[in-house]
């Protein structure tokens, strides 16, 4: 799929009506396109203020003058062919409504001004509560597509692209376990220390969950980079944790280690205890 | 007719060069490479063990390798290992030696021919080019020319010569152990790690979007971006000092989380991440520079 096709989906995928089928190529296309990635942002922040308006319904009158009004066009067309354009039609109707003294005309706006103010008033009280759960759900929405987009990144041949997706990840309010478990993947297996050292940085956002701080202290023994292992022990005592003693202990037994992060294990250790 | 007699010379010189290279038997390759698709942005990765890698872009299409091998030093296992060697041929037998003596006499007044390139493999595919050095073959010093907008993943271990890149455009992914990173006239974006060299990289531009990560355990990293760059710097260390010419307005983390509000009880925490981070120009671009101990230094271009 093109950029041009994409954003014609845009409207849909926000709806919720893009086929099945099209869903996975759309959402790879996204991942792989930063231009499309932020338009989306965009829109679906004009579409969150867009939820919020209340809906506007024309009154039936309006309806039935409207196509009255077109009868008479088609009539005065069909007859003699008289040549009179539509704009001129409906500065004769709205002339009509208007009332001829100046007074009247001033009365007629400050009654107008008034029902449309005391309107407004009503509408926002009634839709103020409605607004709220919208609005709340939009950002849910928002947050879905931040992780999707995450996920995807965080599997790109190209570490600045994983390194987006890790930022990415750290601006989900609610990560999930996908996104979690995507993150204490990419702090195990990818290639790149940079984005390891990421992932160490976004897991620390979540380390309330408990399947991070299980993961941090077992990515430990794991850890080849002396920079990453060094990260990994700082977040550890900065998050007090019993189980970390142990990782530790078991860290600092190593021979081959690093002597400043063996150095760097002891301190922690102290401070732990 | 001056100018002319000097080019002459000038390239008696260079043969005579070449003549002494042969004399100190200094092997060199020499390999011209093509994409698949030239039209498209390639890719270049080069993995090596003991060597140097330096990486120009010019004005080309092809990617232009040459290697020059050079004795390496023996790491202290190979020298046990080939003491070990030398005290068991002390130990040949008698037919073994006469077998020796036999072949010495064979190759009298002939020289012996090097087959050490067969340790260099290039292979292309979909747009990627992969340069490999078998592992245990000498050290090799690399000199690659690539198109500008070649996209690089280069990879040198044990070795103090490291890695240079100049005009490359594309994105750069550079990782030593032991040697420095030196990248001059690149844009991004640049991943790059070295355990022990320094990492020192200057920018001619900066592109907007993907974002950079620089990291170091023990060196310096310095680093010289564009006076008008747009970027939000990400600082991370722990003994380094950092220094700048940049007009920085330093933000204490202002990545935070807080707690579900849905929570029993109404737990509220909010947590920050451990790093200091600076706009340059109202912010842009994310850097993220990490050192242990070494410095970090944000020069503005002049």
């Amino acid at each position: 799929m093109t950029c041009v096709t994409i954003r014609e989906g845009f409207v849909d995928y926000l709806t919720g009506e893009l086929p099945a089928g099209d869903l996975a190529e759309f959402r790879g296309h996204l991942a792989s396109c930063p231009a499309c990635r932020e338009e989306l942002e965009g829109l679906s922040a004009v579409w969150t203020k867009l939820g919020v308006l209340p809906q506007e319904s024309p009154s039936g009158a309006l309806r039935s003058r409207f196509y009255g009004m077109l009868e008479a066009y088609k009539e005065g067309l069909g007859k003699e062919r008289v040549r009179i354009s539509l704009g001129q039609i409906l500065s004769d109707w709205l002339g009509r409504l208007m009332p001829r003294r100046p007074a009247y005309q001033i009365a007629l706006a400050l009654v107008l001004m008034a029902a449309g103010l005391g309107s407004g008033y009503l509408m926002s009280v009634r839709s103020r509560s409605t607004a709220r759960t919208e609005v709340a759900g939009l950002r849910g929405e928002v947050d879905a597509m931040r992780r999707i987009v995450a996920v995807s990144l965080l599997k790109q041949a190209s570490p600045s692209e994983r390194l987006l997706g890790v930022s990415w990840s750290a601006r989900i309010d609610r990560p999930g376990e996908e996104i979690i478990q995507a993150l204490l993947d990419t702090l195990n297996h990818d290639a790149n220390v940079n984005v390891r050292l990421a992932a160490v940085d976004a897991l620390y956002l979540f380390y309330n969950h408990p399947e991070v701080k299980e993961g941090l202290i077992d990515s430990l023994s794991r850890q080849s980079s002396a920079l990453v292992q060094m990260s990994l022990i700082s977040l550890l005592v900065e998050i007090r944790d019993r189980r970390a003693v142990e990782a530790l202990e078991r860290l600092v037994q190593d021979e081959k280690l690093n002597p400043k992060v063996k150095k760097r294990a002891e301190l922690g250790l102290v401070q732990l205890s | 007719m001056k100018t002319i007699v000097r080019l002459a010379g000038i390239i008696i010189l260079l043969w005579a060069a070449g003549l002494a290279d042969n004399a100190q038997d200094v092997q060199t390759d020499h390999a011209v490479v093509s994409f698949s698709n030239p039209a498209k942005p390639g890719t270049l990765e080069v993995d090596i063990n003991e060597g140097s890698i330096t990486v120009r872009g010019y004005e080309g299409k092809d990617v232009i390798i040459d290697a020059r091998w050079r004795e390496r030093i023996l790491t202290k296992d190979e020298q046990e290992e080939l003491a070990a060697l030398a005290e068991e041929e002390e130990e040949l037998d008698e037919e073994e030696m006469a077998r020796k003596r036999a072949q010495a006499e064979k190759a009298k007044g002939m020289k012996k021919l090097e087959v050490e390139s067969a340790g260099l493999t290039i292979e292309e595919e979909e747009n990627v080019i992969q340069v490999n050095v078998e592992e245990g073959k000498r050290a090799v010093d690399l000199l690659i020319q690539v198109p500008f907008s070649t996209s690089l993943q280069l990879s040198c271990r044990d070795d103090e010569k490291g890695v240079a890149v100049d005009r490359v455009d594309g994105e750069i992914e550079v990782e030593t152990s032991e040697g420095p990173i030196v990248l001059t006239n690149v844009s991004g974006p640049v991943i790059a790690d070295s355990s022990d060299g320094e990492i020192k990289a200057v920018f001619g531009k900066v592109l907007p979007g993907k974002p950079m990560s620089l990291s170091a355990m023990d060196g310096d990293i310095d680093i010289t971006l564009p006076a008008d760059v747009k970027a939000s710097l990400k600082i991370k260390t722990d003994e380094g000092q950092i220094f700048t010419d940049f007009d920085i307005r330093l933000t204490p983390s202002q990545q935070k989380k807080e707690e579900d509000e849905r929570k029993e009880g109404g737990g509220y925490r909010v947590s920050f991440e451990k790093a200091t981070l600076g706009l340059i120009n109202g912010g842009g671009v994310e850097i993220q520079l990490t050192t242990y101990e070494g410095n970090i230094y944000i020069r503005k271009a002049l």
